[in-house]
């Protein structure tokens, strides 16, 4: 083989590799990252509230707005507020309560968004969800009582680790407080043995 | 497989197709039969993890690569907060720390261009009209990639204005309208106006600072976020160029 023809081999061979290092670096993203949302948002898991992380400042600067937000550029009408879960410690109730704003939930595992609802879903004006593994589910089935009907609304989480996020539009500069507080307060408790 | 390498240059020496090849690759061949076998491994080494590394970096630097529906100018990003979500998508979202608008949640559409493929210029005035797919709320918004350091800039000067003469937060320039705050014809139509001066009706200031224009249509709480079939029956906003100095 020629030397040129060496080297062409040799670019080739380079260019393959590229193509397996692209593919693998791509994928192996998600796992090695250290700002994305999840391990952000890990920081709230200890909290029983959600905590606002991108404030809506239209009409002009927001009261208890966070210092140094995470996020990307975000709609400046919406505020959003997340809260870590671990579905170790058992299952997670996310209760909302809604308020006049348009308002979204939306469910986020490892590999992205899994559920979402909206203030529409509201129950005398409160959405209530309980987050569990596939096993805590399987157990509360186990351990229902045949006479009394649940009313709880149960999602399967795809993975262990896990975040909610609310988004609360402030369709006015003067909603303003108004959807800051309401992305703030949703509460997300350890749901432990009712009885 | 390598010692073989090794023992074949020297028969294949290639002087009769040398002299027509030009002389500058004659002689880089020449440097690389002198670096030899182990040299073209590290060279072969060094471009795949450089080029693999380089350009996976280029293609999860924030904007989503594909997976998107386009529709005139304005491009859909329905699958961006799925479940089924491509591996870029994954990536941009793990670097960026972005929460994504989920599936049920609403709808993300970008534009770069007006309706007649150009792209959108910071100096022109632009006409945003017509009406949006169904959906309870939604918000348009423009954005410029290099807004960051523009707003540290005028977030600095402001702090330095309220220092001297004690002038509270005049208001940052709006960025966007919401489906409630925009003023609609008799019909309930809407047009907005992108422009560097100010427009009477619904005026959309165009951004300071340096980078590309992007025009960002959310819409909130809506049904095409499960089919885009319906975005091209309902039809999304026109964006015209007006006119440029």
């Amino acid at each position: 083989m020629t030397p040129l023809g060496r080297f062409i081999l040799a670019t080739l061979c380079g260019l393959v590799l590229a193509g397996l290092v692209h593919v693998a670096a791509v994928l192996a993203i998600p796992y090695l990252a250290t700002g994305d949302a999840l391990s952000q948002a890990r920081a709230t898991l200890a909290n029983d509230t959600s905590v606002l992380v991108h404030a809506v400042e239209t009409g002009g600067k927001a009261e208890g707005a966070p210092a140094a937000g995470w996020l990307p550029r975000q709609d400046p009408a919406v505020a959003v507020g997340v809260c870590a879960y671990d579905l170790d410690d058992g299952p997670v109730r996310i209760t909302a309560e809604t308020g006049p704003l348009l308002e979204t939930i939306a469910l986020h595992g490892r590999n992205g968004a899994y559920y979402a609802i909206t203030d529409q879903a509201a129950l005398r004006g409160t959405v209530e969800l309980v987050i569990m593994t596939k096993r805590q589910y399987d157990e509360a089935l186990a351990s229902a009582d045949e006479d009394e009907r649940n009313r709880d609304m149960r999602i399967v989480a795809p993975s262990r680790e896990g975040f909610v996020s609310i988004r609360v539009l402030a369709a006015l500069p003067s909603q303003q407080a108004l959807a800051n507080e309401a992305a703030r307060s949703v509460s997300c408790t350890i749901d432990g043995p009712d009885e | 497989m390598l010692t073989e390498k090794i023992a074949l240059p020297d028969s294949g020496r290639a002087a009769s197709s040398g002299r027509r090849l030009p002389a500058r690759l004659l002689r880089g061949a020449v440097r690389l039969r002198r670096l030899g076998t182990v040299g073209l491994v590290l060279y072969a080494l060094a471009l795949g993890a450089g080029l693999g590394l380089a350009t996976a970096n280029w293609a999860t630097r924030g904007r989503y690569p594909f997976g998107g529906v386009t529709l005139n100018a304005w491009t859909a990003w329905p699958k961006i907060g799925a479940r089924d979500a491509d591996p870029y998508v994954r990536a941009i979202h793990a670097r960026t720390g972005e929460v994504p608008l989920a599936l049920g949640e609403g709808l993300l559409l970008t534009a770069l261009t007006d309706d007649s493929g150009r792209r959108l210029d910071p100096s022109c005035r632009y006409r945003i009209a017509g009406a949006t797919p169904p959906s309870r709320a939604w918000t348009l918004t423009v954005e410029r990639r290099g807004r960051a350091r523009a707003d540290a800039a005028t977030d600095a000067a402001k702090t330095e204005g309220s220092k001297t003469d004690g002038a509270g937060d005049a208001g940052a320039p709006r960025t966007g309208f919401t489906s409630t705050e925009v003023l609609r014809d008799r019909d309930g139509r809407f047009a907005v106006t992108l422009g560097p001066v100010v427009q009477p009706g619904n005026w959309l200031p165009m951004p300071a600072g340096e980078g590309s224009i992007r025009l960002v249509l959310r819409l909130y709480d809506t049904p095409v976020a499960a089919s885009t079939g319906v975005l091209e029956r309902e039809g999304v906003p026109s964006i015209t160029r007006e006119d440029c100095p």
